[in-house]
């Protein structure tokens, strides 16, 4: 069993540092105030290549694997989550595409996607307790043409400034979930309106929002996948987006460990650094462990995504994982910091806003723990 | 259309270096490798020449084993092949070793228009690596440049020195070490660090290049490299009247010989 990065793995984590070091860290402290979207810097990722890293080569992309995605979104997730969750974002839905689009969605998408031209975003959730119920589900309607579709879709991520969104509408109302049907949908489409940006407890600059469908009207072509499928295809999707947020903690985890370490190292009291207190040594020695292990966990659950085989019980367990120590982590670096690490002029207090952002959205808090229980009884 | 080619060092980086507290020896176990800090500017400045001109950039490194770890990171910044020279005596080698090892394999892969190294590496920054690579090779050496341009075989060089800057033109083939300042290092991406795979390099050995035991034996052996710690004396002056204060903390110092 082999623990180590492979060297063009090691380089794609550096690479992504440097951009981190040189682009991000910047502009994180403005982002966080303004939450204006940063569109010069999704430009020069895409320059970076790192929009196309998981689509082939043939498309324009860079072919990676998401052993290596995973270097990429922890390393610029150390200097912004918020750009890290805006590529983690679109990547799903660049992937969404790669594993179920029909040969023209993806001559008519993946090119751009991986270029960067076009924005991708994933419109799954909605205010109901599952896609497909509640009173403004999502709904599309089968007619002569093809499909009609009203209804909305809540937290939108990339709201706004994607190109195509990937949709999920229940097919039959009576059916609920179980007739969710995928479709590929692009920004211009008449009858999609991008709602009020929502004003979001972190990842400030990741545009959110609510997307409403007034008769939205789409060809057949644009089912991506089958009709009724989109439940499995969402299952699959959000599995691996589990792996690629838990990426954006571990950065976020890890930027806060160097931060409390190197104020730990500075600050003098009762004549020598904190650093030597053992009350401060356990709290620093329990969130690097934390961390460590989380970045273990990360990649065993990457590295099975690369090789195609079965992830999601190890998805499941890297999110639970997190879920329950990515806010301690936050709690144990900014006690190392006392009364400076709670006030806003220090990065710890939007290190906290990001993770929290990063584990609050995207699952109902029951389902790792579903899915790790189904797997051993 | 300029033939290049850059020397470079693969250091450790620095910031992975822990000093012990018990003996102020340096733990550098866990420290990863990287390319020496000026030499990156040295590779970028060769890559931008040959973006501009047309020509070819070829890198060259002389040092321990690790070297080989350096190869897709430097074939990542720009050049198109890489040569190395691995070998045990590079963990002691001096600028005059390391020069007549960069000498000896540019005699063997050469000849090069434009030879560029960085004013100085990271971990030692002697700065005389490029002044005696040149001397060997019989070649002008043009060092401190913050800004560089060749037309033909004519290379103008802009030097930074201690009280001027200086503008001097000289003609190829020449080495030239440059300063930090004179661009800012791209970042490779995805598809260049992919792409380091498929370029070629070449490993020359000492054997290879006829050297012997005393040319890779410095004159000066380094015996141990210690940290460098300030150690703080936290004497506080608690008398009531600030003129006492000032009194005894000129006693202070006159007692340390800083009077």
């Amino acid at each position: 069993m082999n623990f180590e990065l492979t060297e063009e793995q090691q380089l794609i984590g550096q690479s992504a540092r440097e951009f981190g070091k040189e682009y991000l860290e910047p502009i994180a402290v403005d982002l966080d105030h303004t939450g204006e979207y940063p569109a010069k810097i999704i430009a020069k990722l895409a320059g970076h290549d790192f929009l196309g890293l998981l689509l082939p080569a043939e498309v324009g992309g860079a072919g990676a694997g998401f052993a290596s995605y995973v270097e990429v979104i922890e390393n610029l997730s150390r200097y912004s989550a918020a750009v890290a969750s805006i590529v983690n974002n679109h990547t799903i839905a660049a992937l969404a595409l790669e594993l179920y689009g029909s040969p023209e969605q993806k001559k008519t998408y993946l090119p751009k996607l991986a270029k960067g031209e076009t924005l991708g975003s994933l419109a799954l959730f909605e205010s109901g307790p599952t896609p497909g119920v509640g009173p403004d589900a999502l709904t599309a309607v089968k007619h002569a043409e093809g499909w009609v579709l009203n209804g909305k879709k809540a937290y939108v991520r990339n709201a706004g400034v994607a190109g195509v969104y990937i949709v999920f509408a229940t097919a039959d109302p009576a059916l609920g979930a179980k007739a969710l049907t995928a479709f590929v949908v692009d920004s211009k489409t008449t009858g999609l309106k991008v709602g009020k940006l929502e004003e979001t407890m972190g990842l400030k600059g990741c545009p959110v929002a609510e997307i409403t469908f007034e008769n939205v009207v789409l060809p057949e072509t644009a089912v991506l996948g089958t009709v009724n499928q989109g439940q499995a295809i969402a299952a699959k999707l959000l599995s691996i987006f589990y792996v690629a947020e838990a990426a954006q903690t571990v950065g976020i985890g890890q930027a806060a460990v160097e931060h409390a370490a190197a104020y730990a190292k500075q600050r003098v009291q009762f004549g020598k650094p904190v650093a030597v207190l053992q009350a401060v040594q356990t709290m620093l020695a329990e969130v690097a462990t934390d961390v460590h292990l989380a970045r273990l966990g990360l990649q065993n659950a990457a590295l099975l995504i690369e090789e195609g085989k079965p992830f999601e019980v190890e998805a499941a367990m890297i999110r639970s994982f997190l879920v329950r120590l990515g806010p301690k982590m936050m709690l144990d670096t900014c006690q190392v910091e006392g009364g400076f690490g709670y006030s806003e002029f220090m990065p710890l207090p939007r290190l906290f806003r990001d993770i929290a952002g990063t584990v609050l959205l995207d699952a109902p808090g029951d389902y790792p723990d579903k899915t790790i229980a189904a797997s051993i009884a | 259309m300029p033939n290049c080619l850059v020397c470079y060092k693969w250091t450790l980086d620095e910031q992975d270096i822990k000093i012990k507290s018990e003996d102020l020896s340096l733990d550098s176990s866990r420290a990863k490798g990287k390319i020496s800090d000026f030499d990156r500017n040295a590779i970028e400045e060769a890559a931008l020449l040959v973006e501009k001109l047309g020509g070819a950039v070829a890198a060259l490194s002389y040092g321990t084993a690790a070297v080989k770890q350096s190869l897709k990171d430097v074939l990542s910044r720009g050049p198109e092949k890489s040569y190395w020279v691995a070998d045990a005596s590079a963990e002691q080698a001096d600028a005059t070793v390391t020069a007549t090892v960069l000498a000896a394999a540019i005699r063997k892969i050469g000849p090069f228009d434009l030879i560029l190294l960085g004013e100085g590496s990271s971990d030692l920054f002697n700065q005389q690596t490029a002044p005696r690579l040149a001397a060997l090779l019989g070649l002008p050496c043009l060092s401190f440049v913050n800004k560089l341009e060749v037309e033909g075989d004519v290379v103008k060089a802009t030097r930074k020195l201690d009280d001027s800057v200086e503008v001097v033109t000289v003609k190829t083939p020449v080495v030239i070490s440059v300063l930090s300042e004179i661009n800012k290092p791209r970042i490779p991406s995805l598809k260049q660090v992919l792409s380091a795979a498929k370029k070629p390099n070449q490993e020359l050995t000492v054997a290879d290049l006829g050297l012997t035991p005393e040319d890779l034996a410095p004159k000066a052996v380094r015996k141990s490299v210690k940290g460098f710690v300030m150690q703080r004396k936290n004497i506080i002056f608690k008398e009531t009247a600030a003129a006492a204060n000032v009194a005894k903390l000129k006693e202070s110092l006159a007692s340390l010989g800083l009077s």
